[in-house]
C-alpha cells in the first residue's frame, strides 16, 4: 500500500515534467489502487492539460477526453473526485477538485470546448450524458463543498484558505446554472413551461429587448429539489450577509472574488424565481445602502431579474411581508436616488450611476411593457402608480436640468451624437412608459412645464438669452412626444392605452388634459410663422423638435378616420368601463377630427412645413425631418389628402415647387421626397382625371426643361457647367420622386412624364458619361419609373419601354466596358469602384423589373402581340451586364444579392436560354455560381441552389424526351487545348455533395439542396455511384463504413423514390436527404 | 422655374468661368468643390451646428482631383461655395513620346500634343502598358481650373 502511495507523487513529478507522461498518468489512474494517488494523477493531467492543451496532438486529446468518460473505472474515479471535492483530503485537494470539475464542465459545453477533431456525434453524446447524469451531482458537490467551509469563513476574522474553496465552488455553481440546458427542459414541455414548477405568478412573455443583460436560468423541473427546497438560497444570502460585515477585515473587500461570486449567484437565483427572498431584509440590505458601484449594480441586476420572471403585482408583494412598503416603491426610491446622484455629479467618471440608471429603467420597462400592450393598467398596484408619478416628476426635472446645463455645449463631436440618439430614444420610451403608468399626473405636469417656459420666453424676449429655455423646450418636446404617441413606423399608431382608458370623467372635450397639452404646443409652434418670433426664438434645433413632435402627434391624433377608432380594447374590463373609455377616446379624437379643429390644425402644419423649407436655408436636418417625417406621414392617409389638396397653403407649396426656383436650394434628395409627397397627395383628388391633371401640372415644367436642354446643339459645351449639372440633378431627383409615388390612378400621367423624357435620358447619358453622379440619377430614375409602370403597360407601350431600356443598357455598357480609372488617389479609385457597383446594381434592378412583366401584368392584351418576348429581353440584358460584373464586385453584398436573385429567377423561368449562351458567357455565369455556392449569406446559397435545380431538372427533362438539353455544356467537351472539360452537372454534383457532407451550412438549406441534388443525381447517375464508392472507401472504420453504405443506399431508394421529377418525388427526396444527413453527419463531420 | 430662366448659353469657350457659386447645403457626396483654391471631389459631407441653437454648417472632405491630396473645409450651409467646372474629353491615343508627352487625336481630326503624361510611376505604367499591348485606347482627359490630366483609359479595339 505504502509503495503505491509513494508512486503517486513520483508519477506526478514525472508527468509535470514532460507531456509524454500523460500516458503514464493515465495508466496510473487505471492501475493505481490508492485513491489519493489516482486523484493526484488526474489533477496533474488536468493541470498539464490546461497548460499544454494547445500543444497536445489531437490524438492525445482524444485519448484524454475518452478517458474522462469512458475509462473502465469511471465510477471509482468519480468517487475519488467527490471525496476530493468534499474536502476529505484537505483544503488544497478540495480546491483542485473543484477547479477540475469547472474545467470539465467548460470543456463539455459546446461553446467553450476546444476543437479536437472528433466527430460531432461524439460531442453530442458527451454533452447529453454530462447534462443528464452528472451536472446536478456536480452542483450538489459544489454546494456541499461551499457549505462545508462556510462556518470557518464566518468564524474567522481574517482571510483563510477556505475562502479560495468557497469562491471556486460558487463559481462552479454559477457556471452550471449558466449551462445551456437542452434535455430536461424538453421533458417539461407539453404540460407547462418549466418555470411554472417553481412559482405561481410568473410570466411567460419574456422577449423584450434589453440594455442590460439578463440570462434566464431554465434547468428544468428535476432541479427543483436541489435549488429550491434545500434552502440553500437562504444559506447563500446568509453567507453574503456575513461577508458584508467582514469587508472591513483584512483580506476581504467589496470586490473580493468570493463576494463577487456570491453576488453573481444571487442575481442568477433571482432570475430563477422571483420569490426567493424569504426575508426582504436581505434585498434591502443588498441594495439600499448606496455604498457605490458593484454591489449596487448587482442589487439592481437582481431587481431586473426578478422583474423579468414576475408580474408587477407579485413583484410588488415581494417585500410586503417584511416591510411597510412594496418593491415598486423601493424601485422608485432607489431610482430617484440614482437620478439625484446623476444630477449632482455630472461627470463622465461616475459610470456606475449611468449603469444603475439603465438597469433600473430596464426593470421598469420589463414591468410596464406587457401591461401597456394589453391595457391592463388598472392592475398596476396603486402604490406603484404613486411611485411612478414621483419618479417621472424627478426624471423630467433631471432631464430639464441636464438640458439647460448643456445648452451652451458646442457639439463638435457629431458622430458621437448620432450614436447617442438611438440610445436616447430608447431611454425616452422607457420614460414614457413610466409616465403612462401615472398618466393622470404626468400630462398636467408637462402642460405646466410647457406653459412656464413659454411665458419665460415671452417675458425675456430681447432681454435675456433664451438658449437655456430653448434647450429645455427641446427636451420637453421629445419627452412629451413619447408620452403622448407611439412611433408609427410601418403601421398606424393608435392612441396609447393609458390615455384611452384614463380621463373618462372629462365632460368638456376642450378641457381634456391631452387636448390642453396638444393645443398648447401647437399654438406655440404656430408662432414660428411670425418672422420676428422665428428670428428670436425658433432656432433650427428647436424647430427640429417641433417638426418631430408634430409628425408624431399628427399620425396618432389628427383626423383619425372613423373606422380606425373602433378597434376594441378587450380583456380585463367590464362592459360599462369599456363604454366609458370608448367615449373618452372618441371625444379626444373627434376634437382633432375633420369636423372640428382638424382642418385648422392641418393648415397650420402645412404652413409651418413650407416655412421650414424656405426660411431655414441650408438646415438639412430640419428639412429632412419636414420632408421625410412630417409631410410623408400626412400624405399617407387618404382622408388627410382630401383636405390637403383643397388648402390654399398646399397649392402654394405645389406651385412653388413646380414653377419657382426657391426650392432648388433644398438638398436634392429632399426635393425627391417632396416630389413624391406632392404626387401622393393626388390621391385626395376627386377622380382619376383630376389626379392625372394635377400630376401633369406638377411635372410638365420639369420635363420640358430636360427636353429643351437635350435638344440644344451646343449641349456639349455647357452641359458640364456646375450650375447646369445641379439643375439636371435636381430635376432627375424630382422625376424619380414622382415616379416612386405612382398609384393606379396617376399611372397615366407618370407614364407620359417618363415617355416624354426617354430620348433626353439617352442624350444625357451620353453627355454625362463621365459624370457618375448624373449617370446614377439617370439610371435610378429609369429603374423606379419602370418598376412602377411595367405592370400597367399595354403591349405597344411595353415594346417602347423595353426598346428604350435595351438602348440604355447598351449605351451604358459601351461607355464602361474595358474602362480603367487612373488616379493618384487610392480613395478616388475606390470611389470609382463603388460607383461602378451602384450603377450595376441599378441595371440589375432594371432587368429584374422588366422581368416582372411576365409575372404580373394588368394590361388588356398580351405583350406578345407586339412581338416582345420578355425572356429575350432579359437574356439580352444579362448578356450586356454580366461581363461588367467581376467576382471582385460581387463582394458588395447588395450587388451579390441582386445578381443572384436575377440569375436564379432567369434560370428558373427561362432555362432554355442558357443552352444558347456562348461558352464564354456560360463560363462566366458558372464561375459566379461557384462563388455564390460558397457564400456566407444563406440567401445567396439558396438562390444558387435554385439555379442548379433549374439547370439540372431542365437538362433531365429535355434529355428524357430525346432532346439535347444543355448539350455540350452538360456532357463535357474538349477545349481549345484539347483537354477534356468535365460537364457542368457532374462538376456541381461533386461540389454540392462536398458542401453537404463536409462543410458548414445552415440547416435551412437542406430542403432546397435536396431539390438541387435530386435532378443532379438523376442526370449523372454514373458520377454519383463513383462518388459514393469513393466516400465509402475512405472510411476506415468498418461499422461506420457499413452505416455509410446503407445510408447512401437508402438515400436513393427509400420512400418509393422514382426517377421522375414531380412534386411528390422532390418531397420524398427531401425526406431521404434529411435522414441521410442525420445518419452520416455525426461521424463524417469533425470538430 | 419660370420661362425666362430657360437659358443654357455656354459662357463662351475661352472665357468659361472656372468656378460657379453653389449653396453649401446642396453639395452632395461625389460632387465637386473648390477647397483652398484646388478642385476637389467631395468624398464626405457632414453637418453640425455652430453651438446647439446656432445654424448648420457643412464639413467637407475633398480629394484634389489632380494630385490626390485630402483637403477639408467647413462652411455655413446657407453660404455659397465655389464649385469647379470640371470637363472631361475623350481622345484617341496616337502616340507616347520619349519626352513624356502624349499625342492625342481630337474629334475634328487635329492632334493635341501639349499634354504631359502623369509623373507618377504607377499611372504611367498603366497607360504605357495599355499602349504597348497595341490596344486601341481612348483616354479621358479631365480639365478644371486651368489644369489637365488623363483620368481614365478605355480599350475600344474590336473584340
Amino acid at each position: 500500500m505504502q509503495g503505491s502511495s509513494d508512486r503517486g507523487p513520483a508519477d506526478l513529478t514525472q508527468l509535470q515534467a514532460t507531456m509524454q507522461a500523460i500516458e503514464i498518468a493515465c495508466s496510473s489512474i487505471q492501475n493505481s489502487q490508492v485513491a489519493n494517488a489516482r486523484f493526484q494523477a488526474a489533477a496533474a493531467i488536468r493541470d498539464a492539460a490546461i497548460r499544454e492543451w494547445g500543444l497536445l496532438t489531437s490524438d492525445d486529446k482524444k485519448s484524454l477526453i475518452r478517458l474522462d468518460f469512458a475509462a473502465a473505472e469511471k465510477e471509482a474515479f468519480m468517487y475519488e473526485v467527490k471525496q476530493a471535492v468534499l474536502g476529505v483530503h484537505g483544503v488544497d485537494v478540495q480546491f483542485t477538485g473543484i477547479n477540475f470539475l469547472e474545467s470539465l464542465v467548460s470543456e463539455f459545453s459546446p461553446s467553450t470546448s476546444t476543437a479536437m477533431g472528433l466527430p460531432r456525434e461524439f460531442h453530442e453524446q458527451c454533452l447529453k450524458s454530462l447534462e443528464l447524469e452528472y451536472l446536478k451531482t456536480f452542483y450538489c458537490w459544489a454546494q456541499d463543498a461551499a457549505v462545508s467551509v462556510t462556518s470557518r469563513i464566518i468564524e474567522s476574522h481574517s482571510a483563510v484558505p477556505e475562502v479560495k474553496v468557497c469562491t471556486a465552488a460558487l463559481r462552479l455553481m454559477l457556471q452550471i446554472l449558466n449551462w445551456d440546458f437542452r434535455y430536461n427542459t424538453n421533458m417539461a414541455k407539453g404540460a407547462k413551461p418549466s418555470m411554472d414548477v417553481f412559482n405561481d405568478g410568473v410570466r411567460h412573455d419574456i422577449a423584450s429587448p434589453k440594455r442590460s443583460e439578463c440570462i434566464l436560468v431554465q434547468p428544468g423541473p428535476s432541479w427543483r429539489d436541489v435549488l429550491i427546497s434545500s434552502g440553500h438560497i437562504g444559506w447563500l444570502l446568509g453567507l453574503y450577509g456575513a461577508l458584508r460585515q467582514k469587508f472591513s477585515c483584512e483580506g476581504y473587500w467589496l470586490d473580493c472574488p468570493v463576494a463577487v461570486s456570491a453576488r453573481k449567484l444571487i442575481v442568477q437565483f433571482c432570475s430563477l424565481t422571483g420569490t426567493i427572498f424569504p426575508s426582504g431584509k436581505n434585498l434591502t440590505s443588498l441594495s439600499l445602502p448606496l455604498i457605490i458601484s458593484s454591489e449596487m449594480l448587482d442589487g439592481c441586476r437582481a431587481l431586473l431579474s426578478m422583474a423579468t420572471v414576475t408580474t408587477p403585482t407579485v413583484f410588488d408583494q415581494l417585500l410586503k411581508s417584511v416591510s411597510p412598503f412594496g418593491t415598486l416603491t423601493l424601485l422608485s426610491t432607489l431610482m430617484c436616488e440614482v437620478i439625484k446622484v446623476l444630477m449632482t455629479k455630472n461627470t463622465e467618471e461616475e459610470t456606475w450611476s449611468w449603469m444603475a440608471r439603465d438597469i433600473l429603467l430596464d426593470t421598469w420597462t420589463t414591468l410596464l411593457i406587457p401591461m401597456h400592450s394589453i391595457g391592463e393598467n388598472a392592475r398596476f398596484p396603486s402604490e406603484g402608480i404613486n411611485a411612478a408619478a414621483n419618479l417621472f416628476a424627478l426624471i423630467v426635472e433631471a432631464e430639464l436640468r441636464a438640458a439647460s446645463a448643456s445648452a451652451f455645449n458646442d457639439d463638435e463631436d457629431s458622430q458621437y451624437l448620432q450614436a447617442s440618439i438611438s440610445a436616447m430614444d430608447e431611454r425616452l420610451s422607457s420614460y414614457a412608459l413610466i409616465a403612462r403608468a401615472a398618466i393622470d399626473v404626468a400630462i398636467p405636469l408637462l402642460t405646466r412645464l410647457f406653459t412656464e417656459r413659454f411665458a419665460r420666453l415671452h417675458q425675456g424676449k430681447g432681454i435675456t438669452d433664451p438658449t437655456e429655455t430653448l434647450e429645455e423646450l427641446y427636451s420637453l418636446l421629445l419627452i412629451t412626444g413619447h408620452v403622448l404617441a407611439d412611433e408609427g413606423e410601418g403601421e398606424t399608431p393608435s392612441v396609447p392605452m393609458a390615455i384611452q382608458t384614463h380621463f373618462v370623467d372629462i365632460v368638456e372635450t376642450h378641457k381634456h388634459p391631452v387636448v390642453v397639452l396638444s393645443s398648447t404646443i401647437i399654438r406655440f409652434a404656430e408662432q414660428s410663422l411670425d418672422q420676428e418670433m422665428r428670428m428670436s426664438v425658433f432656432s433650427p434645433r428647436l424647430m427640429e423638435a417641433v417638426i418631430w413632435f408634430l409628425a408624431r402627434w399628427s399620425s396618432t391624433y389628427l383626423m383619425v378616420p372613423e373606422e380606425c377608432r373602433e378597434d376594441n380594447c378587450n380583456s380585463g374590463y367590464d362592459h360599462e368601463s369599456w363604454l366609458r373609455s370608448q367615449h373618452s377616446r372618441k371625444a379626444l379624437l373627434s376634437f382633432f377630427g375633420q369636423h372640428n379643429q382638424g382642418k385648422p390644425v392641418l393648415d397650420v402644419i402645412v404652413r409651418i412645413s413650407m416655412m421650414t423649407l424656405i426660411s431655414y436655408p441650408g438646415e438639412k436636418d430640419l428639412q429632412a425631418l419636414t420632408c421625410y417625417q412630417l409631410l410623408h406621414s400626412l400624405v399617407r392617409r387618404k382622408n388627410v389628402c382630401t383636405h390637403l389638396v383643397a388648402f390654399d397653403s398646399w397649392r402654394e407649396l405645389a406651385n412653388t415647387f413646380a414653377n419657382g426656383r426657391t426650392l432648388f436650394s433644398l438638398h436634392s434628395t429632399h426635393q425627391r421626397s417632396l416630389a413624391q409627397t406632392l404626387v401622393l397627395s393626388a390621391s385626395g383628388m376627386r377622380n382619376s382625371e383630376a389626379s392625372n391633371q394635377y400630376v401633369r401640372d406638377l411635372t410638365s415644367h420639369m420635363t420640358a426643361y430636360l427636353v429643351e436642354m437635350s435638344n440644344k446643339n451646343d449641349l456639349k459645351n455647357f452641359s458640364q457647367q456646375p450650375d447646369i449639372i445641379l439643375s439636371v440633378s435636381c430635376l432627375l431627383e424630382r422625376l424619380r420622386g414622382a415616379a416612386r409615388a405612382l398609384e393606379p390612378r396617376t399611372q397615366k400621367a407618370i407614364y407620359e412624364m417618363g415617355f416624354s423624357v426617354m430620348n433626353s435620358v439617352l442624350v444625357l447619358l451620353e453627355v454625362y458619361k463621365h459624370e457618375f453622379a448624373v449617370v446614377y440619377l439617370l439610371l435610378k430614375f429609369v429603374v423606379d419609373w419602370v418598376d412602377g409602370e411595367i405592370i400597367y403597360l399595354e403591349a405597344q407601350e411595353t415594346a417602347i419601354v423595353v426598346d428604350f431600356c435595351m438602348r440604355l443598357l447598351q449605351l451604358y455598357s459601351s461607355h464602361n466596358i474595358g474602362k480603367i480609372s487612373v488616379s493618384l488617389s487610392s480613395s478616388l479609385l475606390s470611389e470609382a469602384k463603388t460607383e461602378m457597383y451602384k450603377d450595376l446594381r441599378a441595371l440589375l434592378q432594371l432587368i429584374a423589373n422588366l422581368c416582372s412583366k411576365d409575372m404580373v401584368d394588368f394590361s388588356s392584351d398580351s405583350i406578345e402581340t407586339q412581338g416582345t418576348s420578355i425572356s429575350q429581353v432579359v437574356y439580352f440584358g444579362l448578356h450586356i451586364v454580366t461581363p461588367l460584373i467581376s467576382l471582385d464586385l460581387l463582394k458588395y453584398p447588395k450587388l451579390c444579392h441582386d445578381y443572384f436573385s436575377l440569375l436564379s429567377h432567369m434560370l428558373e423561368v427561362y432555362p432554355e436560354m442558357v443552352a444558347q449562351l456562348n461558352n464564354e458567357a456560360f463560363a462566366h455565369v458558372l464561375g459566379t455560381l461557384d462563388f455564390g455556392l460558397h457564400h456566407q449569406d444563406t440567401e445567396v446559397v439558396d438562390m444558387c441552389l435554385k439555379v442548379l435545380k433549374a439547370l439540372a431538372s431542365y437538362h433531365y427533362k429535355e434529355t428524357s424526351i430525346g432532346k439535347i438539353g444543355l448539350g455540350s455544356h452538360a456532357s463535357g467537351f474538349k477545349d481549345s487545348d484539347g483537354k477534356f472539360q468535365e460537364g457542368i452537372l457532374s462538376r456541381f454534383l461533386r461540389s454540392l455533395l462536398q458542401l453537404l457532407l463536409f462543410e458548414d451550412y445552415s440547416t435551412d438549406l437542406v430542403g432546397i439542396a435536396a431539390d438541387a441534388l435530386f435532378p443532379l443525381i438523376l442526370c449523372e447517375q454514373g458520377v454519383y455511384q463513383r462518388l459514393g464508392q469513393e466516400l465509402a472507401d475512405s472510411q476506415a472504420n468498418p461499422t461506420l463504413k457499413s452505416r455509410l453504405v446503407n445510408a447512401l443506399q437508402s438515400l436513393t431508394s427509400s420512400n418509393q423514390l422514382s426517377p421522375t421529377l414531380d412534386r411528390i418525388n422532390y418531397q420524398r427526396f427531401r425526406k431521404n436527404l434529411h435522414s441521410f444527413l442525420i445518419e452520416v453527419h455525426g461521424f463524417l463531420r469533425t470538430m | 422655374m419660370s420661362d425666362e430662366e430657360h437659358h443654357f448659353e455656354s459662357k463662351g469657350d475661352a472665357g468659361a468661368s472656372k468656378t460657379y457659386p453653389q449653396q453649401a447645403g446642396t453639395i452632395r457626396k461625389n460632387g465637386y468643390i473648390v477647397i483652398k483654391a484646388r478642385p476637389c471631389k467631395v468624398v464626405e459631407v457632414s453637418t453640425s451646428k455652430t453651438g446647439k441653437h446656432g445654424h448648420a454648417k457643412c464639413h467637407f472632405v475633398g480629394i484634389d482631383i489632380f494630385n490626390g491630396k485630402k483637403l477639408e473645409d467647413i462652411v455655413p450651409s446657407s453660404h455659397n461655395c465655389d464649385v469647379p467646372h470640371v470637363n472631361r474629353t475623350d481622345y484617341q491615343l496616337i502616340d507616347i513620346s520619349e519626352d513624356g508627352f502624349v499625342s492625342l487625336l481630337t474629334e475634328n481630326g487635329n492632334t493635341k500634343d501639349d499634354l504631359r503624361l502623369p509623373t507618377d510611376d504607377n499611372l504611367l505604367t498603366q497607360i504605357k502598358d495599355g499602349f504597348a499591348e497595341g490596344k486601341d485606347l481612348v483616354v479621358s482627359v479631365m480639365s478644371a481650373m486651368g489644369e489637365e490630366q488623363i483620368c481614365a483609359l478605355k480599350d475600344i479595339g474590336p473584340k
